[in-house]
């Protein structure tokens, strides 16, 4: 659903990523991995259309976005669980999943949507009226993810969503996007963890200093020494 | 130091929360454009200054003060919307807009000066006569109205940031405009949409400015220091800041007229600020 083809973007004159190619089939779930600074967050920012794309082509189901305005990308399905969260922190829980479902197609069906977050996560429930600053990490991370599934959307990317978490919160986070995944949305994951994002992707990419190194199964990928010393020590 | 007697104090209370109203009305704008789009817009008491000089010129032609609104108010909502639009299409910075604004400032300046000299000008209108007394109190129409349109404009931008779909998501730019924009809010039309309104209150507050004072063009630097300190004061982006802020400035210093003499009174609002900023770093 997903083809990414040779794109480059690039931070004033410096470039971020450079020909860097990946695909998403329809309800797949894919990971990238690398080193910090690799570029993971450029790729997945790119891919939200949170920055412009320079050179290549950003395909979803064969429409080319890359030269679609940045408030347009979630109307094509694409919802961003961003790197740090990135919550409207001022504003409460409610309003910042309602704001997820902003866009006229996800406003109709808003108070369903609402309702199903809710069920995945029954804290935010308690939470709704509390400001969003004020919830703990997990709680945040929580709220970015029902944020982003307010939107509808067909293809869901997380960028680091265990960084800062207790071990017990990550593996429930890993838990729900497993779920999510099997509801039919296909995923992208960026991820530091590479251990346990090689565990639940069913396709991966290692992207090194702005370029894809490697790809394949995670099992593919694992079999190879270097990338096993490299990504899971 | 003499006491000043009940009346003098009653006096003096009141016309501190009608001067605290137009502090308010000159601050909304610029409070929003500041707290909402990193955009410091200088020329905001610029703006006020040609909706006062306007006001006076329509007025003068014969229409109603407050019938002027019609005309000054969707002029300078576009007015506001190409000021934004150009800022924007030239990615200037917070810093850089108050250089930039600075500069619009002295042009409208000069163009005051060029169409109405540097004469004072005062206009003359029915509203400017009527005076109701209260007690032992008068208060004047003008200064009545200046709260009301400070009170219902405050209010109506607080319930439509509160309360309202395209409310909710400016708030979501002023926190962060690229997630905001990745969940479908058109960010570029918002922020028009917002700079057109600041601009617009410019307008209003003109209109305030034009039924209460004389009008010169040096007056616009006049209002400068201590609208911002009720701008900084109120909270960057918070619609009843200013208001609040403006009365809390505009009493303060009536009482310390009352109480000493007036050339202590611009000490108080920056006192004021400088407390707040020591106590609560984090408001700005």
């Amino acid at each position: 659903m997903l083809e990414i083809e040779r794109i480059r973007v690039s931070y004033g004159a410096a470039p971020a990523i450079s020909e860097v190619s990946i695909r998403i089939g329809p309800g797949e779930l894919a990971c990238v991995v690398g080193p910090n600074g690799a570029g993971k967050t450029t790729l997945i920012n790119a891919i939200a259309g949170l920055h412009s794309i320079e050179a290549g082509a950003l395909r979803l189901d064969g429409r080319d976005l890359s030269r679609l305005p940045r408030h347009a990308f979630c109307g094509e399905g694409i919802a961003i669980v961003p790197e740090g969260r990135r919550l409207f922190a001022g504003m409460n829980v409610r309003e910042n999943l309602e704001l997820g479902s902003y866009r006229r197609a996800a406003r109709a069906r808003r108070t369903e949507s609402l309702d199903r977050v809710c069920e995945v996560f029954p804290i935010l429930r308690e939470r709704l009226e509390q400001p969003a600053g004020t919830l703990s990490g997990g709680e945040q991370q929580m709220l970015a993810i029902g944020r982003a599934l307010m939107a509808q959307p067909r293809l869901l990317l997380l960028d680091e969503p265990s960084l800062g978490l207790a071990p017990a919160m990550v593996l429930a986070v890993f838990k729900v996007i497993k779920e999510i995944n099997a509801g039919g949305v296909a995923v992208l994951l960026v991820e530091q963890n590479a251990a346990l994002a090689l565990e639940i992707a069913a396709r991966a990419y290692v992207l090194e200093e702005g370029r894809i190194a490697a790809e394949g199964s995670p099992e593919a990928l694992l079999a190879q020494p270097h990338i096993r010393r490299a990504y899971l020590g | 130091m003499a006491l000043p007697s009940l009346t003098l104090l009653g006096q003096s209370l009141l016309s501190g929360i009608f001067i605290g109203a137009l502090y308010g009305l000159l601050g909304l704008g610029l409070s929003l454009s500041w707290g909402m789009l990193r955009q410091i817009n200088l020329a905001h008491f610029a703006l006020a200054f040609l909706g006062a000089y306007l006001t006076y010129q329509l007025a003068g032609a014969g229409m109603d003060p407050l019938a002027t609104l019609a005309v000054i108010v969707p002029c300078f909502f576009a007015l506001g919307a190409l000021m934004h639009w150009l800022l924007a299409r030239f990615s200037v910075s917070a810093f850089n807009s108050l250089l930039v604004t600075f500069g619009l400032t002295a042009i409208i300046e000069a163009l005051i000066q060029w169409i109405w000299t540097a004469d004072f000008r005062r206009m003359e209108s029915a509203y400017g006569e009527v005076k109701f007394r209260v007690g032992a109190l008068y208060v004047a129409l003008p200064e009545l109205l200046t709260l009301a349109m400070a009170l219902a404009l405050s209010l109506a931008v607080w319930a439509w940031l509160r309360h309202t779909h395209t409310g909710k998501a400016m708030r979501a730019i002023a926190e962060d405009a690229p997630i905001a924009a990745a969940f479908g809010v058109n960010v570029r039309r918002l922020s028009l949409l917002l700079s057109g309104l600041s601009a617009a209150f410019a307008g209003v507050a003109g209109l305030a400015l034009a039924l209460s004072y004389t009008l010169a063009p040096g007056q616009i630097y006049a209002w400068l220091g201590v609208v911002f300190a009720a701008v900084m004061l109120g909270g960057l982006g918070n619609p009843l800041g200013p208001l609040v802020a403006g009365i809390v400035i505009g009493v303060s210093e009536a009482l310390t007229m009352a109480f000493t003499t007036p050339a202590w009174a611009p000490l108080v609002s920056f006192s004021l600020l400088i407390v707040v900023l020591l106590a609560r770093p984090g408001r700005i």
